[in-house]
């Protein structure tokens, strides 16, 4: 078990936003979290990534707790946070942001080996490394922010919403990129409301609904179950 | 050469050109000492206002108590250095007269950064931890009644006298282009290229430096790829106070410390932060030499009592021009926290 999320409560100030969330991941899978607007999966994401302190319940990683570490803590750790609001560095190049992206890695030979890979795996992003990130397009930029996560090699990748905002031929371009990802053995969980979308390309979901798990299980079977069909594809 | 010509018609070109030719016309009409005199000044004011800059930039603080680290400075190299001077006069040794004032300022500096480094853990990171909220206003009020604190902390315990040296180094004057210079304010500008040079090397080349500028860029994203903010934090804290007393310790000489020696630093530094754009630490360096310059000149032409006004007038008319600052601002917008 990669990831467990136990009971997980978490709220931002004094509004309490998740109650009781548990979902597990295995090492290898492409897992997602689908759900409304508002139903609290980025707090979910940036619980598990350390930017949020729980209020209770567990989070495990590799069998060890990382509830209320530390956002640098758990990344260190090995868990890539993709962010819906991306926070790249702007005034940096688009190479710089990579390099901040591997600044756990101390060999210099390993980063450049991250750098080839996600060059190889983004062209775009080679083509303009000396590009400062802040006067990148919407889907540059959403590239860059995929591609500086995982210049940390990490063992697990969170992403919010990255088709959030992008025309089709862009979000197909990410969701094909991810799925590269996870054929390379990356394991992915994968925060969206295109729920069609991401229900196809993955192999389990959870479904989150006002700070609940209400639904689990296989993406093909939920993309038949009559609850989410009537809620997310008005059906 | 389109780019070179391009900048050169910027704010930022025109600014720096209209110095030169300022700084080479007076030279050439008093003499030399225009240009020893403002080198020294810029390269102390210089370091005060990369101190500061740093301090907006990275932590968007309005730090109006950054000059209490340059009286921080003067203060302990003072208490360093008279006994050692005492202990010297007893029994002379040149090895250690030679070193006595470098003992001085590097525990200054090391005081500083100190004084930084607990300035962060127990005044900005509290404020930081119970609210974002006005965060901007919050903090500059904190560095106000830190400032108070100080002043009347050093008056307290140190009292209001002036303690000041005569020298730290003894010896004939050192001769650059028909000037004499007394060998403390030599070393004095020597000491701040150092510093600043070394401070560039570490922000540029470093893995801490570039942290810095992550941190200065998006905090989260800087957890996000594994960077401790709060060390991070509290290391900028320290360097850009050391800085400042740096400067402090290696002008004893020339400013005495007493309770309100750093007024004078915060001042000018601040000067210089709002004319170059808040937050621009290159804009910051060469800032303190063009308002060095506005002041030698201030001094030399109109007289030794207008050197705050002129400087300041020049400035308000920048900014009704240009109110980002000639080289333009990077700190993230005052309304926007």
């Amino acid at each position: 078990m990669l990831l467990e999320v136990k009971e997980l409560n978490a709220g931002h100030g004094f509004l309490q936003i998740l109650w009781d969330v548990s979902l597990q991941i295995d090492e290898g899978e492409y897992v997602c979290l689908v759900g409304p607007n508002g139903a609290g999966k980025s707090t979910t994401l940036k619980t598990i990534a350390g930017l949020i302190k729980p209020i209770r319940g567990e989070i495990l990683f590799k069998g060890e707790p990382i509830g209320g570490l530390g956002g640098h803590k758990v990344a260190q750790r090995g868990i890539a946070y993709v962010s819906e609001e991306m926070n790249l560095f702007t005034n940096m190049s688009v190479q710089e942001n990579l390099f901040m992206g591997a600044y756990t890695i101390r060999d210099r030979s390993l980063q450049n080996e991250r750098l080839a890979f996600v060059y190889d795996l983004f062209p775009r992003l080679a083509e303009r490394r000396g590009q400062l990130a802040g006067t990148m397009s919407g889907g540059e930029r959403k590239m860059l922010a995929i591609a500086r996560g995982l210049m940390s090699n990490p063992s697990l990748l969170l992403v919010d919403e990255p088709s959030f905002g992008l025309a089709p031929l862009l979000t197909a371009n990410v969701f094909n990129s991810l799925a590269t990802l996870h054929k390379s053995g990356v394991t992915i969980l994968l925060v969206e409301q295109n729920v069609t979308k991401t229900l196809a390309v993955t192999e389990r979901g959870y479904v989150l609904e006002n700070g609940r798990i209400e639904l689990k299980g296989a993406s093909a079977e939920l993309a038949c179950d009559p609850h989410v069909r009537k809620v997310f594809l008005g059906v | 050469m389109d780019k070179i010509l391009g900048w050169l018609k910027s704010a930022a070109g025109i600014t720096i050109g209209l110095a030169i030719l300022a700084a080479v016309a007076a030279t050439m009409d008093r003499g030399p000492y225009i240009l020893v005199n403002t080198a020294i000044a810029g390269g102390m004011l210089a370091l005060v206002a990369i101190g500061l800059a740093l301090l907006l930039g990275v932590m968007n603080v309005a730090s109006f108590v950054h000059g209490e680290y340059f009286m921080i400075g003067t203060l302990v190299a003072y208490y360093v250095f008279t006994p050692l001077n005492t202990y010297l006069e007893a029994n002379p040794s040149p090895a250690l007269a030679l070193v006595a004032p470098l003992i001085a300022i590097v525990t200054a500096l090391l005081a500083g950064a100190g004084a930084g480094a607990l300035t962060e853990i127990m005044v900005f990171a509290p404020m930081r931890r119970r609210s974002r909220e006005n965060w901007v206003m919050n903090s500059f009020l904190l560095t106000v009644g830190l400032a108070v604190l100080l002043i009347n902390g050093h008056q307290l315990i140190f009292g209001a006298d002036f303690k000041g040296i005569v020298r730290y180094w003894a010896g004939a004057p050192i001769t650059i282009m028909d000037v004499y210079i007394s060998r403390d304010r030599f070393f004095a500008f020597v000491l701040s290229i150092v510093v600043i040079v070394g401070f560039w090397v570490f922000m540029r080349r470093t893995r801490m430096g570039r942290a810095i500028r992550a941190v200065s860029q998006d905090e989260t994203g800087a957890l996000m790829v594994g960077i401790n903010l709060s060390a991070i934090l509290i290391f900028t804290m320290a360097l850009g106070c050391a800085l400042a007393a740096v400067a402090g310790a290696s002008l004893l000489f020339l400013y005495p410390s007493y309770p309100t020696v750093g007024l004078e630093a915060l001042y000018m530094a601040w000067f210089i932060v709002i004319l170059v754009g808040m937050g621009n630490i290159i804009g910051a360096l060469i800032g303190g030499f063009i308002v060095a310059l506005l002041k030698v000149l201030t001094v030399e032409y109109i007289g030794a009592g207008w050197d705050f006004v002129v400087p300041v007038a020049l400035i308000i008319i920048v900014l009704i021009f240009k109110p980002s600052g000639i080289f333009g601002s990077e700190v993230r917008g005052v309304l926007d926290q």
